[in-house]
């Protein structure tokens, strides 16, 4: 008896809690609670927090908090909300919690168009603009998408490999996560250009868990199983952040792959990947956060589609390349490459 | 459930606040009502099929093939309801919810039959048919992100007259669900089946319990609530993919272990399964408005998870050796 009074104390309690909140906009409680400082406060939502190119984004979204709070004396802040790993179901809650949380904006890479759309909706309607960086929600109500390409970044990097392999030879398409739709669009990219080599054969298209092991592994696999692959059409590096490819004969092997972060870079100057067609990552987070500071505190319009540059890297401008992803906030450029031109 | 009210308590007090976008009413970050039916419908995916894999482990099972049922059921209600085009909301709904159903319950009596049928360990069988139907559901849709139709996301989404963007229906599910799973458990001959054989599978034997139909039976209902979260989550999302709920299994029996539920079988409740649902996902919750680094959200979880269950049976130690003293005194 005694548990049961306890029980439905409790229950009553729950139901009270729930019904305070229902009831108010303003409970009691937030009278305690200091109310926030007017700023801009930026959700970002990247697609994984455990992929190093997501972090060079929110890297970016600090430094240009940190600028812009010292130029207009607004206070900007970034609340980092990326999970683990991708999930577009999660990140549509996440977008749900930044706006229940008081956010002014949302910045978000979709894992899954379809499934953060509708929050996206429910943001914009509830007065918070969205923008899109990386890989965009074109149906939503997003104010702003900034990123490279798609199709073209695909295209380029077949175009680079065929350079490589003398127009000749069997390749594999090497593709991530199968349902963000910024990576299909470059694997369609990848399959127009080859289309312009008659002797360069498709071997497939190869997707994959976005961790750098996971992709390692798979590369490792498909090389095993298809000797006859001369060339790897990457459209994200993932692979290349380990170590493990490293044994692969350039002689043999070409690789030309989209992104260029530090551990990438022993690639290109060992000639595995004598061609990285580099976003600058770093720039997904600054220009956006720039961009909404524009829109949201400075009431400026922003363009729908801001294009992003691909960046070649080569040997020929490794050193640069490394300087400046030390100035963008690398801690693991290595030393050695710092020196080069 | 003390734990979620302190739990939320606790949010209440440190959550901060800040102003409406729109009303610039100055509102707490945590107790409101958007972030408490937030909780509410993050947890409901969970927690419905939470209720049916409680069944399982009731039964002394284990059901991992949920979250692939979940994305297989969501896939093909998907890819049905795009190839018969445009219908009326009410045919779509119809036409969704039976696809998603009796997906659910096709795959569930699957693993219920090979379960009973081979003889091996519902774990091994769960975990093959874990892989092979998100394979079927990978395959199937080429991958794709498939768009379900608008009247599924505005059945999901209905407001019910609390006011925009505030979205009951899945939590009105996930409460509907518990109720029909804790009246199955406690009021039927067949849930009081699957505590005897979850108890002592022996017993129930000689007995004349039908073992192998329990099993089977129990396999099902997982398999059912798997359909019906993903016929919610689909809509409610409005898209369904190969990858949707990768990786849920394991939240999903950890909300029923949470909740109560042994994994040598023989205890559990539905109840409990909405409750640990609801509370991994505050737990999730909090990390975010009380500003903890998002990186540590696997560390928080894994612990939170493991001193639920010992507080849990710290519990319940203490209250078998006090009902022990007391009916010794009498």
């Amino acid at each position: 008896m005694r548990d049961r009074v306890h029980r439905s104390a409790l229950l009553t309690a729950a139901l009270a809690l729930f019904l305070t909140a229902c009831n108010s906009q303003a409970p009691p409680a937030t009278q305690q609670a200091p109310a926030a400082k007017p700023g801009l406060k930026v959700a970002l939502i990247a697609k994984s927090s455990t992929n190093p190119v997501f972090l060079s984004a929110r890297t970016g979204a600090e430094a240009a908090a940190k600028e812009l709070t010292q130029k207009h004396n607004v206070p900007v802040e970034i609340a980092w909300l990326t999970p683990p790993t991708e999930d577009g179901q999660i990140q549509a809650q996440r977008i749900a919690q930044a706006v229940n949380e008081g956010a002014n904006a949302v910045l978000i890479s979709c894992s899954d168009a379809g499934k953060v759309t509708g929050a996206i909706n429910d943001a914009v309607a509830r007065g918070v603009p969205v923008m899109t960086f990386d890989s965009d929600a074109p149906e939503s109500q997003r104010f702003a998408f900034y990123g490279v390409d798609d199709i073209k970044t695909g295209q380029m990097v077949m175009e680079e490999l065929a350079a490589q392999m003398g127009e000749a030879g069997s390749i594999a398409i090497l593709a991530g996560n199968q349902n963000a739709p910024n990576l299909r669009k470059r694997v369609e990219g990848v399959k127009q250009a080859a289309a312009k080599y008659p002797k360069i054969k498709i071997v497939d298209t190869f997707y994959h868990i976005e961790t750098p092991q996971d992709a390692a592994a798979e590369v490792v696999r498909v090389q095993n199983a298809y000797p006859q692959i001369q060339g790897w059409a990457m459209i994200g590096g993932w692979p290349l952040f380990t170590q493990t490819l490293l044994d692969l004969n350039p002689k043999k092997v070409k690789i030309v792959a989209v992104d260029g972060l530090p551990a990438e870079l022993a690639y290109v100057e060992k000639g595995i990947a004598p061609v990285l067609l580099a976003q600058p990552t770093y720039l997904w987070g600054y220009e956006s956060v720039k961009r909404i500071f524009d829109k949201v505190q400075l009431k400026q319009d922003v363009p729908k589609i801001i294009p992003m540059e691909l960046v070649k890297v080569t040997k020929d401008n490794l050193g640069t390349w490394a300087r400046q992803l030390k100035e963008w906030g690398f801690t693991d450029v290595p030393d050695s490459y710092l020196s080069m031109k | 459930m003390l734990v979620i009210l302190l739990l939320g308590a606790v949010l209440s007090i440190f959550a901060g606040s800040h102003a409406d976008a729109r009303t610039g009413q100055t509102v707490n970050n945590f107790l409101n009502s958007y972030t408490l039916i937030q909780t509410a419908t993050d947890a409901s995916f969970f927690a419905i099929m939470a209720v049916g894999a409680t069944v399982v482990i009731i039964s002394g099972g284990i059901d991992l093939s949920v979250g692939s049922i979940y994305a297989l059921a969501g896939v093909a209600m998907a890819m049905v309801l795009r190839s018969l085009g445009t219908a009326d909301t009410a045919s779509t709904i119809a036409i969704g919810l039976v696809i998603a159903i009796g997906i659910g319950l096709l795959c569930g009596a699957i693993n219920g039959a090979l379960v009973v049928g081979l003889g091996v360990h519902p774990f091994i069988i769960t975990l093959g048919t874990m892989w092979i139907v998100r394979g079927i559901a990978f395959v199937g849709s080429n991958a794709e992100s498939i768009l379900v139709p608008r009247g599924l996301t505005q059945l999901a989404k209905a407001s019910l007259g609390l006011g925009d963007s505030l979205y009951p229906v899945p939590m009105m599910v996930m409460v509907a669900v518990t109720v029909i799973g804790s009246v199955y458990l406690i009021q039927t001959v067949g849930g009081r089946r699957v505590f005897a054989v979850g108890g002592n599978a022996e017993a129930s034997r000689f007995s004349g319990v039908p073992i192998g139909r329990v099993k089977i039976v129990v396999f099902v209902i997982s398999g059912l609530s798997a359909g019906l979260a993903a016929f919610m989550g689909a809509s409610f999302y409005g898209s369904a993919s190969c990858a949707d709920a990768t990786g849920y299994e394991l939240y999903v029996i950890a909300s029923a272990v949470v909740g109560g539920a042994s994994l040598s079988g023989g205890k559990g409740s539905a109840a409990g399964a909405l409750l640990g649902a609801v509370l991994i996902v505050l737990i999730r919750q909090s990390i975010r408005t009380l500003h903890f680094d998002q990186n540590y959200e696997w560390i928080i979880i894994g612990c939170a998870i493991i001193i639920a269950v010992v507080l849990d049976q710290a519990s319940s130690r203490f209250t078998t050796s006090r009902m022990a003293r007391a009916s010794a005194k009498s």
